[in-house]
């Protein structure tokens, strides 16, 4: 993925909700994902992966395989395989930290458990006779995006290992005569097709937002998402060059953004509003109120202010609770949740 | 796992409860453990991961790695054999621990097993303990527990039925105690325990999302604030932290001194009879929760208020409903059972159904509740009969002149292995009855065995096998592995299948007791589904009608229970029951295109209700040969046509007509011992 051009992320026409709530995420990690359903051929995968564009910067131990941050707890140093690195963060020596883009880490459909989870690193085995861990996507994902293009197709165990570890932001491995544990608190981006069959409601719930793709209708959009595309397939290099501009005023937003929002306050009243809601919509436990009021904070971040304003709720409400409202077997998840909160009320 | 980013406890709002249970599993443990059933969201995992701060401090041999203390390892025999140790002698403090088992965890993980390493080293068999030795007087922790994986679950009911857990693999032999307590997560959605296991966890506590608003802001507002400075946040919930931390520790030293008055005792006996409980476990744990609740609160005395309040807490999960009454003798009305499910979810075929309040169409257009469509309420079937295209005359379902009987359920037994047909889909979904996928490297990987054959080495303990041997083989690389070292990946393929039962019900059944028979044959066809893990929908059929009258579920013991209850007498419009279940297999074919169900169709074949003009039998072919062209589905046609000189073996015909497999009743059982059909 990384030698090959990529379609720049401001050149996606339309679909300005998709665009935001990968913003959102980017802005504050802790909305814990997005899942973005829609029909085929609707510029999911493209945006995910073009978000390697806009990505922001992270400080990280170099070569830690667990992605630590310098300042990180030394708990999971002192077992770590990686010998140098440890005894020099063990000692307080001096470690070397660098700047780096966060991942996105893909998991794809077909991958085992093991790869995913992490296992004992075999070729070291034979070869010394000591065991020591391989480590999984999990590991990799720390603290960046973990990316599942058609998560409603994952192997029901495969869901139960994210599941374990989207729920605390750790990763344990009993297995193979490995036991180990690691932090693994990861943005979950997946895509699906719903007409492939739902997600397990467990699972749905540990995306933070949720947004529907559609085509677009707009003739006008239709023609200038063939001109582009055209355009990006035949001269990929200067066609990123044309859009470079936009690329690096969106990530000096979201970096400003990113910033700003831990002084993002929230007004009692507005939280109120967000508990109505969702007590009107009917949601499943807390998770719900606490996106939602995340997703608020954090659009306000994203458009420089520092307080939340009603519309910001509102907005929050449409990205944090489609796929939460409570219900019935295979019904269709719900679209309009201005809707549902005009019946409630 | 880090204390210092865990959510503190006492900052979780509401969930009173569920708090309370865990506090009195941290002063004693002989409370059993608790199970969490919830929604999702609703601080499940939090609470129990935070627990761990406020947990007490033991004392532990010094070294032992399976956490015994003094008196442990003053048993006659118990250390021998076992160095790990060290003999450094003297004992340490340290709080107890909670120990995760993750949903993926290895058996060999769980019950313990060689360590590599150590052994290759010292060419001596070492033994590494596994999470049960670790959770010896602490607590074992299962999040989702429902979705654990059977291997493991029998593993882990061994140790804690007995206490102790013998470690007989890999060459290694040992047994030590493994007495911990046993707390799990689960959102019911997913599927129920198991009853054996169920009954392990000594208290149950429902959780559900505060619905007070200002608790709702509360919670808000101290997660963002714990999310935007961990530290912080729980350096502000130290001092209440600590407190309590104390008052536990306090609690389990009073706890020795707590009385129970024996007349407490009578009524502890007295609500278990009253909630039917089976057993005795209840009881006792009553007791001992109750005093840990006397504890907590400071008392030297149980008094009726702590029975009553954790009674409530032991009871729930225990507490049988009211057995079904004894089946009337006859007469039994339709309408009685069509109204016992009107309560059920909408039946999952229906692909289209959605909920009015979300319809898809912005305008305001009234769209129809979904009770109004006949195909969509199960309850509601019998007016829709099994002709969705035609309306049809309406039928009482007591109709008056068609007697109806009930019949008991004849005896059970085991029933012979049926599967889905092999192939190489890809599945999801969880059960034990199909393999699928010969490629092998699917399902979990559970634990290892000898070489059956396979390529899915499992070389993780193939390295174990061969790391005793290693100082004695020479090899260009650490490890010299030899073919007989080789070890095997036992994967849990996790496809349950789709089972449609389509019952006979007309009046030909009820002949000579015969319907005992066959629903003796059913119900063991249900409890086959049961440990598989399948998925069942019962359609029964008699007079002019068939009945979806079990959508489909996983409750096998509501399928159990309608059986019970299924009435017997009329015609039989075997052609409407063949109409039906299309029906339901379209449903379940689009809404899971991977899924292979099976469908078990019980009759005598003697088909004599058409739905259009017609002889009925001969549309009842035409009918099966139609339904035959959809080939994920796999048909089993049980004859239930007595074996007498006069047959019309029609029965064989629809089957040949659905390429369906052929059984008499009698040939369904794994050994047949006692034809129950014949007479």
């Amino acid at each position: 993925m990384s030698c090959q051009t990529i379609y720049p992320f401001v050149a996606i026409v339309g679909q300005e909700q998709m665009k935001l709530s990968l913003y959102l995420n980017l802005i504050n990690p802790t909305l814990s994902g997005v899942l973005i359903r829609g029909e085929k051929g609707t510029a999911k995968s493209t945006a995910v992966r073009a978000l390697a564009d806009i990505l922001p910067m992270i400080e990280v131990v170099k070569d830690c395989p667990f992605q630590l941050a310098p300042g990180d707890g030394l708990n999971l140093c002192r077992e770590c395989f990686h010998s140098d690195c440890r005894e020099r963060r063990i000692t307080g020596g001096p470690v070397e930290a660098l700047q780096r883009h966060i991942k996105v880490v893909e998991l794809p459909v077909g991958a085992t458990e093991d790869r995913v989870v992490g296992t004992m690193d075999l070729e070291y085995a034979i070869r010394k006779g000591e065991k020591r861990i391989e480590p999984g996507l999990l590991a990799a994902a720390h603290r960046g995006i973990l990316y599942v293009d058609e998560v409603n197709l994952l192997d029901d165990h495969v869901v139960d290992v994210l599941l374990d570890a989207a729920a605390m932001g750790v990763s344990t491995i009993e297995r193979e005569g490995i036991s180990f544990s690691h932090p693994s608190r990861f943005v979950l981006v997946g895509t699906m097709n719903p007409e492939e069959g739902e997600l397990r409601p467990q699972l749905l719930d540990r995306f933070g937002l949720s947004v529907r793709v559609e085509g677009i209708a707009d003739r006008e959009s239709r023609v200038t998402v063939m001109e582009r595309r055209v355009a990006f397939d035949e001269f990929p290099e200067t066609f990123t060059g044309r859009w470079k501009g936009q690329s690096r005023e969106l990530v000096e937003r979201i970096e400003v953004a990113r910033q700003l929002y831990p002084e993002v306050v929230i007004d009692r009243e507005e939280l109120f509003t967000i508990a109505d809601f969702c007590l009107d919509v009917g949601v499943d436990g807390h998770r719900g109120d606490i996106i939602m009021m995340k997703a608020a904070k954090t659009l306000a971040a994203f458009d420089n202010r520092k307080k939340v304003q009603k519309a910001d709720v509102e907005a929050a409400a449409e990205l944090a609770l489609p796929h939460r409202m409570r219900r019935q077997p295979l019904m269709e998840i719900g679209d309009n949740v201005k809707k549902i909160k005009g019946m409630g009320r | 796992m880090n204390i210092k980013t865990l959510y503190p406890f006492p900052a979780i709002v509401g969930q009173e409860e569920l708090k309370l249970s865990l506090i009195l599993n941290a002063i004693n443990p002989g409370t059993g453990g608790v199970l969490i059933r919830g929604e999702k969201g609703t601080a499940k995992s939090t609470a129990v991961r935070s627990l761990a701060s406020l947990l007490p401090e033991i004392e532990v041999v010094a070294g032992c790695l399976f956490g015994l203390n003094p008196e442990e390892t003053a048993v006659v025999g118990r250390c021998e054999g076992c160095c790990l140790c060290g003999r450094q002698g003297g004992t340490v403090r340290r709080p107890v621990r909670v120990v995760t088992l993750p949903l993926n965890a290895t058996e060999d993980r769980l019950a313990g097993g060689i360590d590599f390493e150590k052994t290759t080293r010292d060419g001596k068999r070492t033994v590494q303990p596994g999470l049960l030795a670790k959770a010896h007087r602490g607590i074992l922790y299962v999040d989702e527990v429902n979705l654990l994986d059977d291997h493991l679950v029998d593993v882990m009911l061994e140790a804690s039925a007995s206490g102790e857990n013998r470690i007989e693999r890999e060459g290694v032999s040992l047994s030590h105690p493994a007495r911990f307590i046993l707390v799990g997560t689960m959102n019911p959605e997913e599927g129920d325990l198991r009853p054996q296991l169920l009954d392990r966890f000594g208290l149950c506590v429902e959780v559900k999302a505060e619905i007070d608003r200002e608790m709702r802001v509360t919670t808000m507002e101290q997660r963002e604030s714990f999310d935007a400075a961990p530290a912080t946040f729980i350096e502000r919930f130290a001092a209440e932290t600590q407190e309590l931390a104390q008052r536990i520790e306090k609690a389990r030293r009073f706890l020795p001194k707590v009385q129970m008055p024996g007349r407490l005792r009578a009524l502890i006996s007295e609500l278990c009879t009253e909630a039917r409980v089976a057993g005795h476990r209840a009881d006792l744990i009553i007791e001992q929760a109750a005093r840990a609740l006397a504890a907590f609160s400071e008392r030297l005395e149980v008094e009726d208020e702590d029975i009553t309040r954790v009674a409530q807490l032991a009871l729930r999960h225990r507490q049988r409903e009211p057995g079904p009454p004894p089946p009337p003798p006859e007469e039994k009305q339709h309408d009685d059972h069509d109204h016992s499910h009107d309560e059920e979810p909408p039946e999952e075929e229906s692909e289209q159904e959605e909920n009015p309040n979300q319809d898809e169409q912005p305008d305001d257009q009234e769209q129809p509740p979904p009770e109004s469509k006949p195909e969509q309420d199960p309850g509601d079937t019998g007016s829709s009969g099994g002709t969705p295209d035609e309306s049809k005359e309406p039928t009482k379902p007591a109709n008056p002149d068609a007697k109806e009987k009930v019949f008991e359920v004849g005896a059970t037994f085991k029933v012979k292995p049926f599967n889905a047909s092999k192939d190489r889909v890809f599945r999801r979904g969880s059960g034990r009855r199909s393999r699928s996928r010969i490629s092998g490297m699917q399902g979990r990987y559970v634990k290892s065995t000898m070489p059956r054959g396979g390529k899915d080495v499992a070389l993780d303990a193939t390295l174990r096998a061969a790391a005793p041997y290693q100082r004695h083989r020479q090899s260009d690389c650490a490890i010299a592995i030899r073919p007989e070292d080789i070890r095997e990946k036992v994967r849990e393929r996790r496809i349950g299948n789709f089972l449609l039962f389509v019952v006979d019900a007309s009046g030909s059944m009820g002949a000579r007791g015969r319907m005992t028979a066959t629903k003796g044959a059913i119900m063991s066809l249900l409890l086959d589904a049961y440990q598989k893990r399948d998925k069942v929908a019962m359609i029964s059929f008699n007079k002019t009608e068939a009945r979806l009258n079990l959508p489909p579920t996983s409750s096998i013991d509501m399928a159990a229970r309608l059986l019970a209850e299924m009435p017997v007498g009329g015609r039989t419009p075997l052609n409407a029951a063949l109409v039906k279940v299309d029906e339901v297999l379209r449903g379940q074919l689009v809404r899971d295109p991977t899924s292979r169900p099976i469908v078990v169709l019980i009759t005598d074949g003697r088909s004599n209700v058409a739905i259009a003009d017609g002889k009925p039998i001969d549309e009842c072919l035409e009918l099966a040969r139609r339904l035959s062209r959809e080939e994920r589905v796999r048909f089993i046609l049980v004859d239930t046509e007595e074996q007498g000189l006069i047959r019309f073996g029609l029965a064989v015909k629809i089957a040949e007509a659905l390429k369906a497999r052929y059984f008499q009743t009698a040939e369904l059982k794994a050994d047949t011992l006692i034809d129950l059909i014949k007479e």
